[in-house]
């Protein structure tokens, strides 16, 4: 990326987070614009979780996003889990199909190329950045690279807004990342006392009945917690 | 390449090398303080970094003798370096005998313990000037214009190791109290489920007992919650708190 623009960017960046725009959306709309790529999405990790999806460009990466939850699976969880940038030209016919959950329904959301980026600070991974291509296809070098410097960008950002919280707490843009997983998580704590089995667990069986009834985690978790389904 | 020349090429691969491998902030610093007696005609070294408030802290020094780490130490505000980190500009002194109205505390104690000639180099990276470099020497007179140019080259080096060493420890910092942070809300809600259950509460109500419950016995709520989560704390004792029992 030409070091102007960079610059430009990230002015942009701190202009927004300072007036407390919402600048999950805004990074991934100039990953979008930056990488030539039909969608974008932020994932934020900690524990080897899924903690929740910092931004989205479009309908298709929301989808995208709420399957690699759903699933444990998928490029974003691969690319925080290994360090590296994760390749998939041709997510419909790929030669090994490393995610068998997520490729099916991702690929009749309309995702045919799918790449994973980590969100890499020193020893520490925050997360990963998601791009798809409409089309099956690589992404060029300077895209990789520039996804890079991208991924680079978004850990900055968030870190920039964790440095304005107090310690112990999540900056409200990070909390609402979570809070739209929270019901999730109560109902993994309701299973774990229910089945007196650990939480991790809980959430595996939670994930498990969202996969194969075909419905939304959050509406599986919702129903647990109003006690209109009891899992066994 | 004359021995002297050699030194210095050494020192800067070592520097950079440090900079890449298991850093240790301390061990950089006094090994270029160290460096510098050898590589400049100088009797000792040290180097001193500037506090948040701007008072300048002994960091590193070339020997550890009680004299000179006092004769160091005195430059919390006057002195060389806080006039080399103050103006950001080197300052050199041919004869402290001559500073004595400059620095009144200072340059008797330095000439009292036998140094008759300071240099002072800013540590400064653009318009950030983090602290100074200063050599001392038995003998009056100036240094030689390439001895000052290859110490600033030195002290320009060890800013940007600082400077680095300090942006990833802040980013390594915020990343940890974003984990923290971030399991430290699943752990609540994952509580309020497990309350909820046990209890026959509703999430918002089984928080209201979590809450009293931590406030009563001056917990932190994340503590609470990680205790219910993993089963070491009963939901029927924390339950005591329940709302109107």
């Amino acid at each position: 990326m030409d070091p102007d623009r960079l610059a430009t960017l990230l002015s942009d960046l701190d202009n927004d987070r300072r007036n407390g725009t919402d600048v999950g959306e805004r990074l991934c709309d100039t990953c979008v614009e930056v990488l030539d790529v039909t969608g974008a999405g932020i994932m934020l990790m900690s524990d080897g979780e899924h903690r929740g999806t910092l931004g989205v460009s479009n309908g298709v990466m929301t989808v995208v996003e709420d399957l690699q939850f759903t699933l444990g699976e998928g490029p974003c969880i691969d690319a925080y889990a290994s360090d590296h940038p994760i390749l998939e030209p041709d997510l419909g016919a790929p030669v090994t199909n490393r995610w068998p959950a997520f490729s099916g329904p991702a690929v009749r959301a309309g995702v045919r190329a799918v790449f994973g980026f980590p969100l890499r600070t020193g020893t520490v991974n925050l997360g990963a950045l998601d791009v798809y291509l409409d089309h099956p296809g690589d992404l060029r070098t300077d895209q990789v690279s520039d996804a890079v410097v991208m991924a680079g960008v978004i850990s900055r950002t968030v870190l920039a807004l964790q440095a304005d919280a107090a310690p112990g707490e999540l900056p409200p843009l990070l909390d609402a990342t979570v809070h739209h997983r929270a019901v999730v998580h109560q109902a993994s704590g309701m299973v774990s006392a229910q089945l007196d089995i650990d939480v991790a667990d809980a959430l595996v069986r939670i994930r498990a009945h969202a996969y194969t009834s075909n419905r939304p985690v959050n509406d599986v978790a919702h129903d647990i917690v109003d006690r209109r389904l009891r899992l066994d | 390449m004359a021995p002297r020349e050699k030194l210095r090429t050494e020192t800067f691969v070592t520097l950079a090398d440090t900079m890449v491998k298991d850093f240790d902030i301390v061990d950089f610093l006094s090994m270029l303080s160290s460096r510098c007696i050898d590589l400049f005609d100088a009797r000792e070294a040290g180097l001193m970094l500037a506090d948040p408030d701007g008072r300048m802290q002994l960091t590193a020094s070339s020997s550890h003798e009680m004299r000179l780490l006092e004769l160091l130490e005195i430059q919390h505000e006057q002195g060389p370096c806080p006039d080399a980190y103050r103006t950001g500009a080197p300052v050199q002194v041919a004869d402290l005998t001559e500073a004595v109205a400059r620095w009144p505390q200072f340059a008797p104690e330095a000439l009292a313990a036998g140094y008759r000639s300071a240099l002072a180099l800013p540590m400064r990276l653009r318009d950030e000037t983090i602290g100074a470099l200063n050599l001392l020497r038995v003998e009056p007179g100036t240094f030689p214009d390439e001895d000052i140019t290859a110490a600033q080259a030195l002290a320009d080096v060890a800013t940007i190791g600082i400077l680095h060493h300090r942006a990833v420890a802040e980013s390594h910092l915020l990343s940890e109290q974003l984990q923290y942070a971030l399991n430290s809300r699943v752990v609540i809600e994952q509580a309020k489920g497990a309350l909820a259950q046990k209890l026959d509460l509703t999430t918002d109500e089984a928080f209201d007992v979590l809450r009293r419950y931590s406030r009563a016995h001056n917990l932190r709520l994340v503590d609470t919650a990680a205790a219910v989560v993993d089963r070491t704390l009963d939901a029927a004792v924390v339950a005591t708190e329940r709302p109107g029992g």
